[in-house]
C-alpha cells in the first residue's frame, strides 16, 4: 500500500497492523484539499444554471419529478414551496463556493451534501444523474475529513489568529488520518467495477450496437466525433474489451507503482473520450477530480521539488518575490468591527438565501406579474394534431427494422471489421445485414444483382427477433465481369435496403500468383 | 491497538470546529478530551464509519452483480452502478398536448416562459422518456398560463430511427438512399386537467413487439385456452399486453376518442 506517513508506534508485522497503516496512517490532506476545492466547482457548473428554474423543478409550484416515485413510494420526503426550494437552492450555491474556498468547511461541506442531495432527489429526470449520486458521495466523505486543513480560508484564518513565528509547529502543514482518501479511492473502484457489472448485463455492449445507438441518441451535449465513430464498429468493439478489463482491475490495481500510473491514465483517457464520443462533460469532471484522491504526500513532494527545479533553471529568484497580498492591510477591517468566522458565515447563508428569493420575484419565472399578465397558451395546428398526433400508431416500416447493411471482407468480434464498397475479382465478401432492436422474427433475403438490376445470386435466412446481425457470404468469382453491382437486402417481402459495389478485374500479378485448378 | 494521542485528537477536532471556542462546550470538551472519552468515541465513530460505508459499497455492487432488490429502495439508486445500462434503436421525445373546450389544442409543454435544456439542446420534459412525469408539467402549465377550460392532457410519444440522427457526410458514406425519416407516434397517457388518469398506453416501441407476438397464431390459440384460476386470496390478477389471451390485435387502432365518449 502506498504509505507516505509511517508511524513509528505502528507494527508492520500482521494483517491487521498492516490494515490499521492503510485506513490511519497520518499524512498531510494535500489530495482531500484538491477534490474539496474541485467537485463544488464542478457541481457549481450544474446547479447555477438550474437557479433560475428552481422553482419549476424542485418546488411544488412547479413540476417536480421526485425519485421516490419511481419507487414505488408516495410521500418519502417534503416538497418544499416555490420560495423555499429558491432559498434552499441559493444557500446550496453559497455552501458550495464556501466549500471550495475552504470556509467554515466542514458546515459548508455537510449542508452542501444535504442540500445537494435532497434537491436532486426532487428532480430525478434532469437534475440526478450518475454523476450526482458520485458527487454525493464525495461530499460526504468530504464532510467528515479534514480536507479544510490546508489551502482554505480556514487554515488561513487559523494561522492569522495564532500569528505564529517562522518554525512555529503551527506553520506546518496539519495531518490527519488517511481514511477519507481511502474511501474514495474505494469508492471509484466501486464505481468501475459496478459499472463493469452492467456492461456484462447489457446486451449488444461487446458488439458495440448499445454504443453505436448512444452515439446517435442526441440526449446529451453535443459529440461530433461519436457520431463518426459509426463508421468504425470494430474500434468500438475493441475499446468495448479495454473499458470492461480497465473498470475490473481499477479497484485492485489502483493503489501503488506502475498499476496506479496505468490505471489513472487509462482512467483518464477514458473519461476524456465519454466527452469526446457520448458528449458527457460534468461526469468526466467529476470522476476525474477524485482521482486527485490518488495524490499522496511522496507525490506532491515530489511535484514541488520539480517546480523548484524548474525554477531554478528558469533563473526565478524566490528572494526577489514580491508578495501578491501586499495590497490586503488596505482592506483590513479594525478588530472593533471584527466578527467571529461562524457568526458571519451563518448571517451570509441567511443574506444569500434572502436575496436569492429576492432575486428570484423580481426575475418572475413565470411571467406572471408582468404587464400584460399571464402567458397564453400556443395554439396547435389542428390537423396535424388529430391526423398525425392523435392517430392510430402506425406499425414499424420494413425499412426501420434494419439499420444498415455493411459490406467488407473480415469480422472482429461479429462485427464487420472493414467496409470497403470495391471489391476484386475473386474476393469472399461478407454482406453484413445490422438490425435495430425491436424488429419482428424476419424472412431477410440477399441479393446480389447486377446494373441492370438482374438477380445473379439470392439467398435467405430467417432473422429471429433476438438477433442483430445477419450474415451472407458471397465469392465475387472471375465469372462475373467488372463492373457496378448492388447488394440488395429484402424484408418481409420488400427491398429495405442496397448498397453499390464496384467489382475490379484481378490484378495479372495476382491472377499467376493463383494455384492452378489442376493438380500437378 | 494504535491510540493517538490526546493532543493529536484535540488538534482534529480544534480544526474547523470553531464551536469549541463557545464557553460552555470548551469547558466540557476539555474535560473530555483529559478523560480520553473524546478520543475513544472518535476513534469508534471512524470505524463505525468507514465499516457502514464500505459495506453499503460492496453491498450495492453485490446486489448488482446477481440483480437482486436493485429496485426495492430508493436508497438503491446511491450504491447500483448502472451506468448506461439499456438503449433503444430508436429515438424518443414527448409532447405535451392540451384539449380545449373548443376542440383547440394547445401546446403545454414546455412552458411559454422557456425551458430548461439540462444537457444540451433539449429540453427536460424529453428526458421523462416512459411520459410518467409529464402530465405534471401540462398541470404547472396550466396553472401559470391564462387559456380556455381544458378537458384533456395527451402525453404523446414521437419516435424515430436512431439512424436518421446521423450527420449527412456519415449517412452518405454508409447509404446509397438519402434520409427518409418517419416519425411514429403514440399516446401515452390520457389526463384530466385536474391530474386523473385516464388511459395508459405502452411505449411504441412496447406495442411493437406486442404486435410482433401478436402473429404468431399458435401462441395467441395457447394462450386462449389458458384459463386462469384464483382458489383463494386477493391475488392480483395479471394484467397486461401479455396476460391471458390479452395480445394486442394488429389490426385494432388504437383510439383516444371523444371528449364524452371516454
Amino acid at each position: 500500500m502506498s504509505m507516505t506517513t509511517a508511524q513509528p508506534s505502528l507494527d508492520d508485522v500482521g494483517l491487521q497492523s498492516r490494515f490499521r497503516r492503510f485506513f490511519y496512517a497520518e499524512e498531510v490532506p494535500y489530495g482531500l484539499a484538491i477534490v474539496r476545492i474541485l467537485i463544488p466547482l464542478a457541481l457549481l457548473c450544474v446547479m447555477l444554471p438550474r437557479w433560475v428554474y428552481a422553482r419549476e423543478i424542485f418546488s411544488s409550484d412547479g413540476a417536480v419529478a421526485p425519485l421516490w416515485i419511481a419507487y414505488g413510494y408516495a410521500k418519502m420526503l417534503p416538497i418544499p414551496s416555490g420560495i423555499l426550494a429558491v432559498a434552499l437552492h441559493s444557500s446550496l450555491i453559497f455552501f458550495l463556493v464556501t466549500s471550495a474556498l475552504g470556509w467554515c468547511t466542514r458546515i459548508s461541506l455537510v449542508c452542501s451534501t444535504v442540500l445537494y442531495t435532497y434537491l436532486n432527489l426532487l428532480d430525478s429526470i434532469s437534475t440526478m444523474t450518475k454523476y450526482s449520486v458520485i458527487a454525493s458521495h464525495v461530499l460526504l466523505i468530504l464532510s467528515v475529513s479534514q480536507c479544510g486543513a490546508i489551502w482554505s480560508v480556514d487554515s488561513w484564518l487559523r494561522r492569522r489568529q495564532k500569528n505564529p513565528p517562522p518554525g512555529d509547529p503551527v506553520r506546518t502543514r496539519p495531518t490527519s488520518a488517511v481514511w477519507p482518501r481511502r474511501l474514495l479511492q474505494i469508492l471509484i473502484g466501486c464505481i468501475y467495477f459496478g459499472s463493469a457489472l452492467t456492461k456484462i448485463h447489457t446486451q449488444g455492449f461487446f458488439s458495440s450496437d448499445q454504443m453505436q445507438t448512444w452515439v446517435l441518441t442526441r440526449a446529451n451535449f453535443h459529440n461530433p466525433v461519436g457520431e463518426y465513430m459509426v463508421l468504425f464498429p470494430a474500434l468500438l468493439v475493441i475499446f468495448a474489451y479495454v473499458a470492461i478489463v480497465w473498470e475490473f482491475l481499477f479497484l485492485f490495481l489502483s493503489w501503488n507503482g506502475w498499476g496506479r500510473v496505468f490505471m489513472l491514465v487509462i482512467g483518464a483517457g477514458f473519461h476524456v473520450m465519454t466527452t469526446l464520443i457520448l458528449g458527457l462533460y460534468i461526469f468526466p469532471v467529476v470522476c476525474l477530480s477524485i482521482y486527485f484522491a490518488f495524490l499522496n504526500e511522496g507525490d506532491v513532494q515530489r511535484f514541488a521539488d520539480l517546480l523548484q527545479r524548474l525554477k531554478r533553471k528558469f533563473g526565478f529568484d524566490p528572494s526577489r518575490r514580491q508578495s501578491g497580498f501586499q495590497w490586503w492591510p488596505l482592506f483590513q477591517v479594525p478588530q472593533a468591527v471584527r466578527m467571529p468566522s461562524p457568526a458571519l458565515f451563518t448571517l451570509s447563508t441567511l443574506v444569500v438565501a434572502v436575496i436569492g428569493v429576492e432575486l428570484e420575484h423580481w426575475n418572475d419565472p413565470y411571467d406572471i406579474r408582468r404587464p400584460e399578465g399571464p402567458h397564453t397558451l400556443r395554439e396547435l395546428d389542428l390537423e396535424f394534431v388529430e391526423g398525425t398526433l392523435l392517430a392510430s400508431s402506425e406499425p414499424m416500416r420494413n425499412r426501420d427494422k434494419v439499420a444498415r447493411i455493411d459490406i467488407g471482407t473480415f469480422l472482429i468480434g461479429g462485427v464487420l471489421g472493414n467496409r470497403r464498397t470495391e471489391f476484386k475479382q475473386g474476393e469472399n465478401v461478407i454482406v453484413q445485414c445490422v438490425m435495430n432492436a425491436g424488429h419482428e422474427d424476419m424472412w431477410v433475403e440477399c441479393s446480389l444483382r447486377d446494373d441492370r438490376d438482374r438477380v445473379i445470386s439470392s439467398f435467405g435466412r430467417p432473422v429471429a427477433r433476438e438477433m442483430l446481425r445477419s450474415n451472407y457470404y458471397y465469392e465475387l468469382s472471375e465469372a462475373l465481369e467488372p463492373g457496378t453491382y448492388f447488394m440488395v437486402i429484402n424484408g418481409a417481402g420488400e427491398e429495405v435496403l442496397r448498397r453499390q459495389i464496384t467489382l475490379r478485374l484481378r490484378s495479372k500479378i495476382s491472377q499467376a500468383d493463383s494455384k492452378s485448378p489442376v493438380a500437378n | 491497538m494504535y491510540n493517538r494521542p490526546p493532543e493529536f485528537a484535540k488538534a482534529d477536532l480544534d480544526q474547523n470546529t470553531s464551536i469549541l471556542k463557545i464557553p460552555f462546550i470548551s469547558v466540557v470538551s476539555n474535560r473530555l478530551l483529559e478523560s480520553g472519552k473524546v478520543s475513544r468515541m472518535k476513534r469508534w465513530l471512524t470505524h463505525s464509519m468507514i465499516v457502514v460505508y464500505l459495506g453499503a459499497l460492496f453491498s450495492g455492487v453485490a446486489c448488482h452483480a446477481v440483480e437482486f432488490g436493485t429496485a426495492s429502495h430508493p436508497i438503491m439508486y446511491f450504491f447500483v452502478w448502472d451506468m448506461f445500462c439499456g438503449w433503444s434503436a430508436f429515438s424518443n421525445r414527448i409532447q405535451v398536448v392540451g384539449e380545449g373546450e373548443s376542440g383547440a389544442y394547445y401546446e403545454l409543454s414546455p412552458g411559454p416562459w422557456g425551458e430548461l435544456k439540462p444537457f444540451g439542446n433539449l429540453g427536460r420534459q424529453h428526458y421523462d422518456y416512459m411520459g410518467y412525469r409529464s402530465p405534471r408539467f401540462a398541470l404547472n402549465c396550466l396553472k401559470h398560463t391564462r387559456h380556455e377550460p381544458i378537458t384533456r392532457v395527451f402525453v404523446i410519444e414521437e419516435t424515430w430511427d436512431k439512424k436518421y440522427n446521423m450527420p449527412e457526410d456519415v449517412w452518405n458514406r454508409i447509404y446509397d438512399e438519402p434520409k427518409d425519416l418517419k416519425k411514429y407516434y403514440q399516446v401515452r397517457h390520457v389526463v384530466t386537467p385536474d391530474g386523473v388518469i385516464l388511459q395508459t398506453h405502452p411505449s411504441w416501441l412496447s406495442r411493437q413487439f406486442a404486435i410482433s407476438l401478436a402473429n404468431n397464431p399458435r401462441l395467441q390459440a395457447e394462450s386462449r385456452r389458458n384459463k386462469p384460476f384464483y382458489a383463494f386470496g386477493p391475488n392480483p390478477r395479471p394484467r397486461g399486453t401479455f396476460a391471458s389471451g390479452n395480445f394486442v390485435d394488429p389490426a385494432l387502432r388504437q383510439r383516444v376518442g371523444s371528449q364524452l365518449g371516454e
